[in-house]
């Protein structure tokens, strides 16, 4: 059985189905959720990769004896070809979404993860308000003189955390950053003064203008924003902030 | 193989109920599982790819002639050499591992090919910048560079004492004249350029499915880590010079993050950990993860696959735990 035709045409479906996958994920942006836009070449190739392979097999499904690579022992069984189709089960059956406040409450936020050592950021030289999260969270620790970001306006968005440490009237404005793809992702955030913090769904995805201070949590010093308005926004179509 | 659906189905069994238990949104964590296993799949899937497809060249293009004129017989030139042929195939473990059973079948020398597994993921340009990104041009690059090369060049070294290849590869790996599986080996009298090809990509789809599997036991593992074992615990877990190595030795294995950009992940610790735990972190997880031992089972049997995964972990932990245990300069 080690060429049979339905092991091939198998082997040929699911290549296939997991190049238009990844294309998919592609064309509709959704794969911004999985991995640093950086590596989209990559998936680019990986994709017309495997349909190139598809292809490949069913160019070979006619073809018998020499032309057919033996296969080995530990080679998977057609049975075992199914596991490369998980990908593509999970994909379909569970809805796909970018990491949020669930993940959060997992991994921690990040003591210095999104800091590069050694340099001074150059998004110190932006204006106030076009200034990330991340922007902010580095410039309270990484700043010369962090004080000095003190009074200045933030108009940054993000994800709503309820922090079980934070007191009432404040909540978290958190952003995961990404290096590589999910694996590595590291939650940060900012801390708002919000009255009516409590209001605000877990997750949902506000924007907040306001002068930013200096605060501190567990002994971490953390960017606060005195906020004047908290408006819901939509999910941007790239939830993460790249590093 | 019936026994990976089996698996799969159990691990999603297990995730279900770790998370019940918790007493957290089943639907959340679920989700977070999901996206953070497709994160690592679609990041590895196209590096796995191009390990197998320089597999399936190797294969056919190369003959065992060539290697054994250009890979130096002596098991120190043959671990050096190993370790440099890292610099000419910059790809993270999901590649390296298919082609490294290849070269086995051409005839690489044992040394010299474990050599290649340990120091490739790290030995590479790329690796290279994203360390000098992270932590600029310091000790800490340097370290993570030399202590690599040396851990790869003795674990290589330590092999070639096995004369037999045969008692630590899978007969999958080894050439045919010592006792490979024959199957692989049938003669396929070389034409055009096009046929060769063909079956050039017909072996890497093949490779693909084989080594495939475990990316996705893998992956599948990582993210049920990251999702459901909070990592303040496991950080909680050490301090001391000792105690805080073995924790971001657990940590590289478990999260199992590509060494293109660990240092990254590793920078979060510099704080929390001291520099020799840190580089522990560094030096030991590009060799050695959930996805990467899962991939070496296809190449070694449990013997060499033992001493693949405790002799690098062994010389790290010596080194590493001797750092923290001088004081700092």
């Amino acid at each position: 059985m080690s060429g049979s035709r339905l092991h091939r045409s198998f082997q040929a479906l699911i290549l296939a189905l997991l190049g238009l996958f990844l294309l998919n994920k592609l064309w509709n942006g959704t794969v911004l959720w999985y991995i640093n836009s950086r590596f989209l070449p990559l998936t680019v190739i990986g994709a017309f990769g495997l349909l190139w392979l598809a292809q490949v097999r069913l160019a070979n499904l006619q073809s018998t004896g020499e032309a057919e690579p033996a296969r080995h022992a530990s080679s998977p069984s057609t049975w075992g070809l199914l596991v490369l189709a998980f990908p593509i089960l999970l994909g379909l059956l569970i809805p796909p979404a970018p990491l949020g406040a669930s993940a959060v409450a997992n991994r921690g936020f990040a003591a210095v993860a999104p800091a590069r050592a050694g340099g001074s950021p150059a998004q110190l030289e932006l204006l106030p308000t076009d200034r990330t999260v991340l922007d902010w969270v580095r410039a309270v620790n990484y700043g010369a003189d962090p004080a000095a970001y003190a009074g200045e306006p933030a108009d940054v968005i993000g994800f709503v955390y309820h922090d079980p440490r934070l007191t009432a009237g404040e909540f978290l404005l958190a952003r995961f950053t990404l290096t590589c793809c999910v694996a590595d992702a590291a939650a940060i955030g900012m801390i708002v003064r919000w009255p009516a913090a409590a209001e605000l769904a877990t997750n949902g995805w506000v924007r907040v203008q306001g002068p930013v201070q200096l605060g501190e949590l567990e002994g971490r010093r953390m960017p606060v924003i005195e906020a004047q308005s908290v408006e819901a926004v939509p999910p941007p179509d790239q939830p993460y902030i790249y590093n | 193989m019936p026994r990976f659906a089996l698996g799969l189905a159990l691990g999603l069994a297990l995730m279900v109920w770790l998370a019940g238990l918790r007493g957290a949104k089943l639907g959340d964590q679920l989700s977070a599982f999901s996206t953070v296993f497709l994160g690592i799949f679609i990041e590895a899937a196209p590096f796995l790819l191009l390990g197998t497809l320089a597999s399936g060249l190797v294969e056919v293009f190369a003959s065992p002639d060539l290697l054994r004129h250009r890979i130096p017989s002596g098991a120190l030139g043959g671990a050096l050499a190993g370790t440099a042929l890292g610099f000419l195939f910059p790809v993270c473990e999901c590649g390296t591992v298919p082609l490294a059973r290849r070269l086995f079948r051409k005839g690489l020398p044992v040394s010299a090919g474990v050599a290649f597994l340990l120091a490739a993921p790290v030995v590479n340009p790329i690796v290279l910048a994203s360390t000098a990104a992270a932590f600029g041009f310091g000790s800490l690059l340097v370290w993570r560079f030399a202590l690599t090369v040396v851990i790869a060049s003795v674990t290589g070294l330590i092999f070639s004492v096995e004369t037999r290849p045969q008692r630590l590869l899978r007969p999958s790996a080894l050439p045919t004249l010592q006792g490979g599986s024959q199957a692989l080996a049938t003669a396929w009298p070389r034409r055009t350029w096009a046929q060769d090809l063909n079956r050039a990509l017909l072996v890497a789809g093949d490779e693909f499915f084989e080594m495939g599997r475990y990316l996705v036991l893998g992956s599948g593992l990582a993210a049920a880590m990251q999702t459901f074992i909070p990592q303040s615990r496991l950080l909680a877990l050490g301090s001391g010079p000792l105690l805080s190595v073995l924790v971001m030795l657990g940590l590289a294995v478990l999260l199992s993050v590509c060494s293109t950009v660990d240092s990254f992940v590793a920078l979060a610790f510099l704080g929390t950990f001291s520099p020799g735990s840190v580089l522990a972190f560094l030096v030991y997880g590009p060799m050695v993860d959930l996805k990467s031992i899962l991939m070496f089972r296809q190449v070694f049997k449990r013997r060499g696959l033992l001493y693949l995964v405790l002799i690098p972990l062994v010389l790290t932990i010596a080194v590493t735990v001797t750092m923290n245990l001088l004081p700092t300069p």
